[in-house]
């Protein structure tokens, strides 16, 4: 199944803002648009979560890959905009200790330089 | 107004979406809180996801049921399937604690659910197994932010 995922720009980063529910069914979906965006050489993520609704582990799952493919390319993920339920599936599976969360896409991340 | 849902299906990712819009209409229905209805939304996707992927290997007619109820001051989720054993309250949970490089990149969403419910029971009975989550509607009883990794340490 497939996402719809809308697309903008910073000054130095690529805002990807997925549309209502990503889970098991578009996860896929996802991943293949995140990691072609990363493979074509983008290095500053930023996953705006304000038009996102629900979000399941196999989709927390596509934010690893892509935390993880950054950090070795000494690139950067950010997320942002987290509806307060979301967030709290964050803290309990402890991804707002890697990956930072802030408040709206111009807020500093945590712990960030 | 009803306070019950019955669903029996055949284990598809696409059923997660049809099923997952019965239970928004069951919580606007019953007027229930966002985070809870969330809660089952959410421990359905990785519950049917775990069976498709992995639960019905050799099973002739595998088949999921999906009961959503409100018992007092309770949600209660069940769900009895006729797959391959397996105890989910069993299942060790991940290192939640580990950083980026050494994270694992499944065995989430077992954790996730597990730490969200009240309570959670699994039984093996007649060839099936049952898993029920309860979620308590009353904020002042509800856990919700419990740590469940202690139990399973």
């Amino acid at each position: 199944m497939n996402i719809e995922v809308a697309e903008e720009r910073t000054d130095d980063a690529l805002v990807l803002l997925p549309v209502g529910r990503l889970d098991s069914s578009n996860a896929r979906a996802f991943e293949s648009i995140v990691m072609e965006r990363i493979g074509g050489g983008e290095r500053r993520l930023i996953v705006d979560f304000s038009r996102l609704d629900f979000i399941s582990s196999a989709g927390m799952r596509v934010l690893l890959i892509a935390a993880k493919a950054l950090k070795t390319a000494d690139g950067s993920l950010v997320l942002c905009a987290m509806k307060n339920h979301i967030q709290e599936v964050f803290r309990i599976s402890g991804f707002d200790r890697i990956i930072p969360i802030t408040e709206s896409r111009e807020a500093p991340a945590n712990g960030s330089a | 107004m009803m306070d019950e849902f019955h669903v029996s299906l055949a284990p598809r990712l696409s059923a997660v979406r049809s099923l997952s819009r019965m239970v928004e209409e069951f919580g606007d229905a019953n007027r229930l809180p966002h985070p809870k209805v969330y809660m089952v939304n959410l421990a359905l996707d990785e519950l049917i996801t775990n069976s498709v992927t992995y639960g019905f290997d050799g099973v002739a007619s595998p088949r999921i049921e999906v009961t959503v109820r409100i018992d007092g001051d309770a949600l209660v989720l069940t769900t009895v399937d006729n797959g391959r054993r397996f105890d989910p309250t069993a299942a060790a949970p991940p290192d939640v604690d580990a950083p980026v490089e050494r994270r694992p990149i499944g065995g989430l969403g077992l954790h996730i659910i597990k730490t969200f419910a009240d309570r959670v029971t699994y039984e093996y009975e007649n060839g099936r197994n049952r898993l029920t989550l309860e979620h308590d509607l009353n904020p002042a009883a509800s856990k919700g932010r419990r740590q469940s990794d202690e139990e399973h340490r």
